[in-house]
């Protein structure tokens, strides 16, 4: 959305209009959700926290800086949402593979294909093994291709700290793939 | 970017994420239901509040509020005891039905009311055993204040869709300055933006059917 259009929207919101935040539900609900599922690991949860997570933002407009970004703003309130189910639920239900069948492309070698998948999923069981801040962060940068300042709402922490992170979340992935 | 970036990359696109559901009617009625809340909390600390005054207008009675019944232009409070009540000596200055108001008056079907009045903040019709009160709320102090015993049956209504207030007791009737005056059985009801209080020895029934008719 560009960005003025998305400030018009925010402002509209602000004053009542209730067809200007229905509008940013609707450019944003699958983001939102995206983020909230590979937070929470269920699409149930994942679709509750989103949910709460725009009626939260909703009754939290009043204090939103005009000119901010919305974008981040409201994916610090999701991530919030997700990962305070993510704990309340005790467990984190790991990230899974598409079904092979869905993409192996035509005429792709089938033994390629097969190599390919295991190297993906040896991949996706590696991140799932890392410790949940730097799993948080690969997650929002590589799998969601959250911005550095996104993935720092997201996640509440510094952009500095996303940096840090993600560097040493990559070498500590590199390990466990040796 | 490195080649274990670009495999990360490469992973996302092969992730089994479910499909969004569609957020927007969901949260619509959250929000819908939460503005409905918070006008709910807001009118019923109007409520109080009017309820409040109303303690406050009858110290003589020495009354203690039991229960209170709201509408937009009207309070109603039950009290364990009647203040000192006066009969009621004029309804205001007689005006003709047509042209004198500040809103067109709304009449019961067929009937022509034997007088019109200004007076106490709205306009009095008279006719033989009824009196009809009329007012536009939020017209600076139109708003009534009646005070009923306890034991007294008073009830909401609903009159075509919209709500009012019965009272199938003896009452204190309180006017913008005047004093608590006697009131006998009494249907208070919002027509669109007025509020409109109906005077008359008869059971709900017939008050409600008086109501309905009026146009």
């Amino acid at each position: 959305m560009e960005p003025s259009a998305e400030e018009t929207l925010v402002e509209r919101a602000r004053r009542g209009d209730p067809a200007a935040f229905e509008s940013l539900v609707l450019a944003y609900q699958t983001l939102a959700f995206r983020v909230a599922f590979v937070i929470a690991g269920d699409a149930a949860e994942a679709e509750e926290a989103a949910q709460d997570a725009f009626v939260k933002a909703h009754r939290a407009l009043g204090r939103f800086r005009t000119g901010e970004p919305f974008r981040p703003w409201l994916l610090t309130i999701v991530a919030n949402e997700a990962r305070n189910r993510r704990r309340a639920g005790g467990r984190r239900v790991a990230l899974t593979l598409r079904a092979a069948a869905e993409h192996g492309a035509a005429g792709e070698d089938p033994e390629a294909t097969v190599l390919a998948t295991e190297r993906r999923e040896r991949l996706l069981v590696a991140v799932e093994r890392l410790r949940e801040s730097d799993r948080d962060v690969l997650v929002c940068r590589y799998f969601l291709d959250l911005s550095e300042e996104e993935t720092a709402a997201a996640l509440g922490i510094a952009r500095g700290t996303v940096k840090s992170r993600t560097h040493r979340a990559l070498a500590r992935l590199q390990e466990e793939l040796a | 970017m490195t080649p274990l970036e670009l495999e990360l990359r490469d992973l996302a696109a092969h992730l089994e994420i479910p499909t969004s559901p569609s957020l927007a009617a969901a949260v619509r009625a959250r929000v819908v239901r939460r503005r409905h809340r918070r006008r709910v909390l807001a009118l019923a600390l109007a409520a109080c509040v009017a309820v409040l005054a109303i303690a406050f207008a009858v110290p003589a009675s020495r009354a203690s509020l039991l229960r209170f019944f709201h509408l937009r232009g009207a309070t109603v409070s039950l009290v364990d005891k009647l203040p000192p009540l006066t009969p009621r000596l004029t309804l205001g200055e007689p005006i003709p039905l047509r042209g004198a108001s500040s809103f067109r008056l709304l009449l019961p079907s067929e009937r022509r009311p034997e007088g019109v009045y200004a007076g106490d903040g709205g306009y009095w019709l008279r006719y033989p055993g009824l009196l009809l009160f009329e007012f536009e709320d939020g017209a600076g102090g139109s708003v009534l204040k009646k005070a009923a015993l306890g034991t007294g049956k008073v009830e909401y209504v609903d009159v075509d869709g919209e709500p009012g207030i019965w009272i199938g007791s003896r009452h204190a009737l309180y006017l913008p300055g005047g004093p608590p005056r006697a009131s006998g059985h009494a249907l208070i009801w919002q027509h669109g933006p007025l509020t409109l209080r109906l005077e008359a020895a008869v059971r709900l029934e017939r008050a409600l059917a008086v109501a309905r008719s009026v146009r």
